[in-house]
């Protein structure tokens, strides 16, 4: 197990990358539409009523933009905040900080899966 | 030189090694003028004040990249930075992150073997029949103005040490190849007369080298000639992941 994280590094980074992307890109659409755009009356609050929503959801690109959505912005979070401790605690890049949290990241993208999966 | 009226209290950091145990300061009061860098007040201290302060320095222009010291704690040409930047007093000790040799003089040799693992040289598969064709009449490769655009910038490192001393991995990994030397191996692979591309992706990723940059930008803070280190790294990341997911897809030739 010694030195796993750093021969994950590439992969971790991958999910990173794409969680940060998806994360900035789609998450500000989505707040622009839900906060801003319905609230104003530019955007039919109809347009995202709960049958449509859901079948737009559940459709398989759908479900797969969904879980991008839950799952890689976790990826980024748990590299964000593992990169910090390192940077600030000076601590052990290899260390059970990363493992946890990329553990905890890697658990609920497994419950991501099966929540997409029962749409 | 006319007489200044303007004086400042320079602090500089003081380390012998045959005799000292750990460095210390030592504070010098001196005239300084209007339009002295930095590097002038070090240099006026040697020559009137006091001998035996040790410095790097040669071209006075941001060119050489010698002169690089902590100025109030963060890492400046020094030939670049105006005293009049600074109030009343300013404190010089050498680079953070090296071994000290004398003073305000680092130790480098680390530094270079971290430069020669990313091979900075053009790399050709082969010698080819083609390469005798590109070969213009001065005996070098063809570039286009466009090739060249997309490394340049990444070209410009003097190898001042800057990017070492500002960056928090390299503090706490001593061993990490840092921002310059992943910068320099990223400009060989954006180079198109290159094809030691894969072998780089492979040392980028590695342990201890592309992967290990936190992202914490004070490299390309810090960097004099706006190289941009950090962006460098990151794209070296992209590259080295996406030719790592080739792998996976495509079989390799020779592999």
């Amino acid at each position: 197990m010694k030195h796993l994280l750093l021969k994950l590094e590439p992969i971790i980074w991958l999910l990173f990358g794409a969680g940060l992307s998806i994360g900035t890109m789609l998450l500000t659409g989505f707040v622009i539409v839900v906060g801003l755009a319905i609230p104003m009356g530019l955007v039919d609050p109809s347009a995202l009523a709960y049958p449509r929503a859901h079948a737009l959801a559940s459709s398989w690109l759908g479900r797969l933009v969904v879980l991008g959505l839950i799952a890689l912005p976790l990826w980024k979070g748990a590299h964000h905040i593992r990169s910090l401790s390192v940077d600030f605690n000076g601590g052990d890049r290899d260390g059970a900080v990363g493992g946890l949290l990329y553990l905890a990241a890697g658990i609920c993208s497994v419950l991501g899966i099966i929540a997409v999966a029962q749409l | 030189m006319a007489e200044s009226n303007r004086h400042m209290r320079v602090e500089i950091l003081r380390f012998d090694p045959d005799k000292d145990e750990v460095p210390k300061s030592q504070e010098y009061e001196i005239p300084v003028e209007e339009d002295w860098k930095v590097l002038d007040a070090i240099n006026y201290i040697k020559d009137e004040v006091d001998p035996s302060v040790s410095h790097r320095w040669s071209c006075r222009m941001a060119v050489c990249g010698s002169c690089g010291m902590m100025v109030n704690g963060e890492p400046k040409l020094t030939c670049k930075t105006s005293l009049a930047d600074y109030e009343g007093s300013i404190k010089i000790e050498p680079l953070a992150n090296f071994p000290i040799v004398r003073d305000l003089v680092v130790d480098m040799d680390g530094f270079m073997d971290k430069f020669r693992k990313v091979k900075p040289w053009i790399v050709r598969a082969k010698e080819r029949a083609e390469d005798m064709e590109n070969l213009n009449e001065k005996g070098t490769y063809s570039q286009s103005p466009a090739e060249l655009a997309t490394f340049k910038q990444f070209s410009m490192c003097i190898n001042c040490l800057l990017c070492y001393a500002a960056c928090p991995v390299i503090a706490n990994e001593p061993d990490f190849i840092g921002p310059a030397a992943i910068a320099l191996g990223h400009r060989y692979n954006l180079d198109s007369r290159d094809e030691g591309d894969r072998g780089r992706n492979e040392i980028f990723r590695g342990e201890g080298t592309a992967f290990s940059c936190s992202f914490a930008n004070e490299c390309s803070e810090v960097c004099p000639k706006n190289v941009d280190p950090a962006a460098a790294v990151n794209q070296a990341k992209l590259g080295a992941v996406v030719d790592w997911a080739k792998g996976l897809i495509l079989p390799r030739e020779g592999a």
